[in-house]
């Protein structure tokens, strides 16, 4: 499949430094197999998905641990006034 | 923010979180919406350009935003300017990751298929970690000093470092070789990945999650200051205990 795209494009003449394999990487001949199988399907759409979780995923657990200081210092508040709420203010 | 601030207008910080999430998620949208032209090899993961590339432009903005708090960390002696070089920094950092890995999966499954290949050494790719690493001594620099104020003005020092090398790692390195990113050709900007169109989204995805580093920094810097003003409230308690 992917070698046909090549062929297309060369044929063509509108091959692009973005439109052909990276120099080092060897022209696949056989079908995609296992994770690269799942990642090709519907034109590489799940390429895009897969990086948007990436961001997704980094952002919540940068979150966390933002929240995990933030319980720190609630936990030091309450034990330096335990007679107030945490929450309110002093 | 101009002056010392200490405290920060929580108004003004809602309406821009709220604005950022509203504006991400009509980014969001709009990145799997908007028809874009075809290309071999590529073909949907062009659309990664709104993604991966906006986590450098917040990277050089972070570090840009963290290096002038710690040149007037230096001529003012402000502790509150430390606070904010250092959690600039740090969001900058976890962009930087994240724009680190979203590359690895994009060429993974795009350029070095069939390869089995996660790093190939790309320029760039291998310049920006380098660039990471910088960011990540920053980090251990300034746990290794305990004087507070030793600490701010040796951390200041290297953080303006560190962000001097940036251009060089980021920009003007990887554009003396072959690469799978643009600029090697002699296109500074643009090529032919990004068909016109894509600038639709790709404009407001920047500014979007520059919006997003900004909504993050904000809320550390609240939460440093709460921590001094909690650490100072512990002080005098202390000495009245036993």
């Amino acid at each position: 499949m992917n070698l046909q795209a090549i062929n297309d494009t060369a044929s063509a003449g509108i091959a692009t430094p973005y439109d052909t394999i990276w120099a080092t990487a060897t022209v696949p001949t056989k079908a995609p197999q296992g994770i690269e199988r799942v990642m090709l399907a519907e034109d590489k759409l799940y390429v895009v998905l897969a990086v948007v979780l990436i961001i997704w995923i980094g952002l919540v657990l940068f979150l966390f641990r933002t929240d995990r200081k933030l319980d720190r210092l609630e936990r030091m508040l309450q034990e330096r006034l335990p007679e107030t709420n945490a929450g309110a203010s002093p | 923010m101009s002056g010392v601030s200490y405290s920060i207008n929580l108004r003004h910080y809602r309406r821009i979180r709220n604005g950022v999430v509203v504006w991400l998620t009509l980014v969001l949208v709009g990145a799997f919406l908007l028809r874009i032209p075809r290309i071999h090899i590529l073909e949907h993961t062009a659309r990664n350009l709104y993604f991966h590339v906006p986590m450098w432009f917040t990277l050089m903005v972070a570090a840009l935003v963290s290096a002038y708090h710690s040149l007037r960390y230096l001529q003012s002696g402000d502790p509150m300017r430390d606070v904010r070089a250092r959690e600039a920094a740090r969001v900058g950092l976890v962009f930087g990751l994240l724009g680190l890995f979203t590359g690895i999966v994009w060429a993974r499954f795009t350029w070095y298929l069939g390869t089995s290949l996660w790093w190939n050494f790309d320029p760039k790719q291998s310049f920006v970690l380098v660039q990471l690493l910088i960011y990540g001594a920053y980090f251990v620099l300034r746990s290794a000093v305990e004087d507070p104020e030793k600490r701010g003005r040796v951390a200041a020092v290297y953080n303006l470092f560190a962000c001097v090398t940036m251009p060089f790692l980021l920009y003007v390195l990887p554009r003396q070789m072959e690469s799978l990113h643009p600029g090697a050709e002699g296109n500074p900007a643009f090529s032919d990945i990004t068909h016109p169109i894509m600038r639709l989204v790709f404009y407001p995805a920047v500014m979007g999650f520059i919006g997003l580093f900004w909504v993050l920094y904000t809320q550390r810097v609240r939460l440093a200051l709460l921590e001094q003003r909690v650490a100072h409230l512990r002080a005098p308690m202390l000495e009245t205990e036993p």
